[in-house]
């Protein structure tokens, strides 16, 4: 590499690579549960290591706001770890307090935000004056996020932790009947109350079916459902007889199970089961007699009511009283409704109207107050009753069910909880914005997946390469959770690093290959990686084991078939295919992950042929291009799996005027000729009047540059106009002329004299104008 | 932006092949020439300088080559400069007469035979 500015480039390419690096190295020590204190002195280190600084500090905010606790630092005076330093000012912003105790000459400091709220500051001293480079602020942002997100993990482990000690000491302390099952169905767990309702031993029971203890006549039938519940992994809901140690019969229980996620991946059923053997034998009773049935529901430990043919409660038993701690009287009529919990009696007694209107059997889980001051879960139901074929009224029993939905709401909490955690990692390893490209219309979408912790590892990137093409990149790391966003963060560092030094997209993708699978953690991923040649609109494309990009051309939608390959991560040695094709002139070019068109009911050509369909509708600016995609496809459900979406648009340069004002300095030379290479490449110029007009202009600009002395904002302006076949420029700079200084520039001036038909130069006490003016095509005569 | 230029050295017995491309303007120009400078040892004869990869050269970048030039002369070196037939600085290369300063030759085969 050289140049100074090359250097300067390639030394910039080099520092982020490695600031990149050390963020991916530190998230996935957070993810791998480093101690959060190591996580942040390791983050002080990386922090004064890449920036090159003296002196680093990790800042948390006190809970009262008023101070702030040194966690961590590197070269802090002694006895400021752990110590407590002011807030300046109040509301906590910068500056810090440690900058005159460090005698730093430059500062910066970034905020460590974590989930409803700021954690505190991650801060950077520099004893030389320096200016920070945006890039070093944003690698301190990306500490920050590994810090922020670490934090909360912090919070998270204590609740997992809490919460599984907490379900068994819960588990073996209800009256409930309690398991778990494994991810093939095999019971892990049983509780207490399971061994002693059974008399089984724990050894028996773990590893065997829990229909082993069914009785035999519901044992087919509970396998059956047990397998299409957990197949579909839908809640299991079953009553059956189980064997009863103590009667040393059977009872019926209803048998109740809800899948179970951690991080995201299906892990198994945790499940009850609810002796309802007296309702049973109460709607068996009642059946037989009448007579005999309000006799027996006294007896019976069970919650039990009936009502009229108005709806209204005509009988409840002691059962029913016992729970509630009410009398008799105050349970008839429609009194009942106000024990129930105010959130509640909405959704019950419009369920419960509903069902009366249509005689049918009614359910319903409220929450109901218990003679303890507090509500309780239960599940009610009630079934009508008919005497000589006339209806009669309802008759119904309630199941106290609060354990289990207590433990059902903790259970959901916790996947909640997880869910957000991974999709805040999610979110800060991608691009916040897109990088602004010239000549480049750019949008991204990322949806997370709805359904329980199922955060995926999606990505999208663009990047501007070194030839001045770019890299459009979308993938999906195969599987879900905290770890797929974790490796999702480091392949798309890799496809970045990559991507600026290999032109081929099937090389990048190769090498990708190559470094995942040589490394310790398995993982997939499937990838679109994309070269786009905004002047000429070719594109070449490798597409591992993903679906195809969609053009949208002005004569409609297609896809670019070809270039197809199997999943990165998937074999070694693999082949890695690319094929080129020519985007239309004012052709739109789609990328996006299979979370956008996958759906297990429907084949994927059916929902590609939907994608298309749905571009062909969409809006014309890029924007509403995306959303009109997403709102079409995906309907107005969130996604089972997450999505990706990027959309790009090659800018047409068919203007015939282009005019533009720089920083008066040699880096903005770079600028104007990408600017010049675009404009006269759609004059139809040839490649060397292409390279002589951007020399002769760029040679003016750099006179500008050279005379344009002031305090430091100094500026230039260049004009472009390509009328009838002629060219014509002007640059004008605000400094005073100097005639030929060296001869270099004295070459400069005859470059620009030789290679233009003809010039022309101003000076007014303004400064400096050069107008210039050259006939590209010969055929078409002004 | 800074212009993106790439040098890549190669030692043939007497000769020092460099092999220029990308972007040279003012912005990377004398960093060019220091390099330039640079890579040739003391027993080293000739530098033939390839520009077949450049895209962009303005007159910084010539002022390089001539002052390059002057300054390997005066350590009894030389310089050839190697640039196909069809690109298309030759024009501006030969407005500069840089040809006055370093032979231009049409190929490295050519350069590296004289």
């Amino acid at each position: 590499m050289l140049g100074r500015r090359a250097h300067r480039k390639g030394e910039e390419l080099r520092v982020r690579a490695s600031q990149q690096a050390a963020v991916a190295d530190l998230a996935r020590r957070a993810l791998e549960g480093m101690e959060l204190d190591r996580l942040l002195e390791a983050v002080a280190a990386a922090a004064a290591r890449e920036l090159r600084v003296e002196h680093t500090a990790v800042l948390e905010l006190t809970g009262d706001r008023k101070g702030m606790l040194a966690r961590a630092g590197v070269g802090l005076p002694n006895g400021v770890l752990g110590s407590v330093l002011p807030v300046q000012p109040a509301d906590g912003s910068w500056p810090s307090p440690l900058q005159d105790d460090l005698d730093a000459a430059s500062t910066k400091a970034v905020p460590i935000h974590v989930r409803g709220g700021h954690f505190g500051w991650l801060e950077a001293f520099s004893r030389e004056p320096r200016e920070f480079t945006p890039d070093d602020g944003e690698f301190l942002r990306g500490l920050a996020g590994v810090m922020g997100a670490a934090v909360e993990r912090t919070h998270h482990d204590d609740v997992v932790i809490d919460s599984e000690a907490q379900f068994r000491e819960l588990a073996d302390t209800t009256p409930a009947l309690m398991w778990m099952t494994d991810a093939e169905g095999d019971v892990t767990f049983v509780n207490d109350g399971w061994l002693r309702f059974t008399a089984g031993k724990p050894d028996l029971q773990i590893g065997g079916s829990f229909g082993d203890s069914a009785h035999p006549e519901d044992r087919d039938e509970l396998l059956r459902c047990w397998n299409e519940a957990s197949r579909r992994r839908e809640e299991f809901r079953f009553e059956y007889r189980l064997r009863h140690a103590a009667s040393g019969g059977y009872r019926w229980v209803l048998e109740l199970g809800t899948p179970r996620y951690s991080g995201g991946e299906f892990v198994g059923y945790v499940g009850t089961a609810t002796d309802i053997h007296e309702r049973r034998e109460m709607e068996e009773a009642l059946r037989e007699s009448e007579a005999s049935f309000r006799e027996l529901a006294d007896t019976a430990p069970a919650m039990m009511w009936t009502t009229g043919t108005d709806g209204l409660v005509t009988f409840v038993n002691e059962g029913w009283l016992r729970f509630t701690g009410t009398t008799f009287q105050e349970e008839m009529g429609a009194s009942w409704a106000l024990g129930v919990h105010p959130d509640d009696v909405e959704l019950v007694l419009s369920s419960w109207d509903d069902a009366l209107a249509e005689r049918r059997p009614w359910e319903g889980e409220y929450r109901l107050h218990h003679h303890s001051g507090d509500y309780r879960w239960v599940d009610d139901r009630g079934v009508p009753r008919y005497v000589s074929g006339h209806f009669v009224g309802y008759v119904g029993t309630a199941i106290d069910i609060h354990e289990r939905k207590t433990m059902e709401s903790r259970l959901f909490e916790v996947y909640q909880r997880e869910h957000r955690i991974a999709e805040t990692l999610q979110r800060s390893l991608l691009p916040e914005r897109l990088p602004p490209i010239e000549g480049l219309e750019l949008a991204a979408r990322y949806l997370p997946g709805a359904r329980g912790a199922t955060i995926g590892g999606d990505w999208y990137d663009v990047l501007e390469r070194p030839d001045g093409r770019v890299a459009l990149v979308v993938g999906d790391v195969v599987g879900h959770g905290l770890r797929a966003a974790a490796s999702m963060g480091q392949l798309r560092n890799a496809f970045r690093a990559y991507g600026m030094v290999e032109a081929s997209p099937a090389e990048v993708v190769a090498r990708i290959n190559r470094l995942v699978m040589s490394g310790v953690e398995q993982v997939m991923a499937t990838v679109l990686y994309l070269v786009l040649d905004r002047e000429t609109g070719e594109v070449s494309f490798s597409a591992a084991g993903h679906p195809p990009p969609l053009v949208l051309a002005p004569g409609g939608p297609y896809f670019l078939e070809g270039g197809r390959s199997v999943p990165v991560g998937a074999a070694d040695p693999a082949v890695f295919r690319e094929s080129t094709a020519i985007l239309p002139p004012g052709s739109s070019l789609v990328l996006y992950t299979d979370g956008l068109v996958e759906r297990r009911d429907t084949p994927l050509d059916e929902r590609l042929e939907q994608l298309a369909a749905a571009a062909r509708a969409a809006a014309d600016d890029i924007s509403g291009l995306c959303e009109d995609i997403l709102s079409s496809v995906l309907g107005d459900a969130e996604p089972g799996d997450d999505v990706a979406l990027l959309a790009v648009r090659p800018l047409p340069a068919t203007d015939a005027h282009m005019s533009l004002t720089l920083p008066a300095e040699p880096g903005s030379l770079a600028q104007l000729r990408r600017r010049l290479s675009r404009f006269l490449h759609a004059t139809g110029a040839s490649e060397v009047q292409q390279y002589e007009i951007a020399l002769t202009i760029c040679e003016a600009a750099g006179n500008a540059i050279e005379h344009a002395y002031g305090p430091g904002d100094a500026t230039y302006e260049v004009e472009v106009r390509f009328d009838g076949g002629e060219l014509t420029a002007s640059v004008r700079d605000t400094g005073s002329w100097r005639e030929k200084r060296g001869e270099h520039r004295g070459r400069g001036l005859r470059i620009i004299e030789d290679l233009m038909d003809e010039v022309a130069v101003e000076h007014d006490e303004g400064g400096t104008l050069i107008r210039m003016r050259r006939r590209i095509r010969e055929d078409r005569a002004a | 932006m800074s212009s993106p230029a790439e040098l890549v050295l190669d030692r043939r017995g007497g000769h020092v092949v460099a092999r220029l491309s990308g972007e040279v303007d003012m912005s990377n120009a004398s960093y060019v020439r220091e390099q330039l400078l640079a890579s040739m040892p003391n027993d080293a004869l000739v530098l033939v300088l390839d520009i077949s990869g450049c895209r962009y050269l303005d007159s910084a970048a010539i002022e390089v080559l001539f002052d390059a030039s002057r300054r390997l002369a005066r350590r009894r070196q030389e310089l050839r400069l190697v640039m196909p037939p069809n690109s298309p600085l030759r024009r501006v290369i030969e407005l500069t007469e840089v040809h006055t300063a370093a032979p231009v030759y049409e190929s490295l085969d050519a350069a590296l035979t004289e």
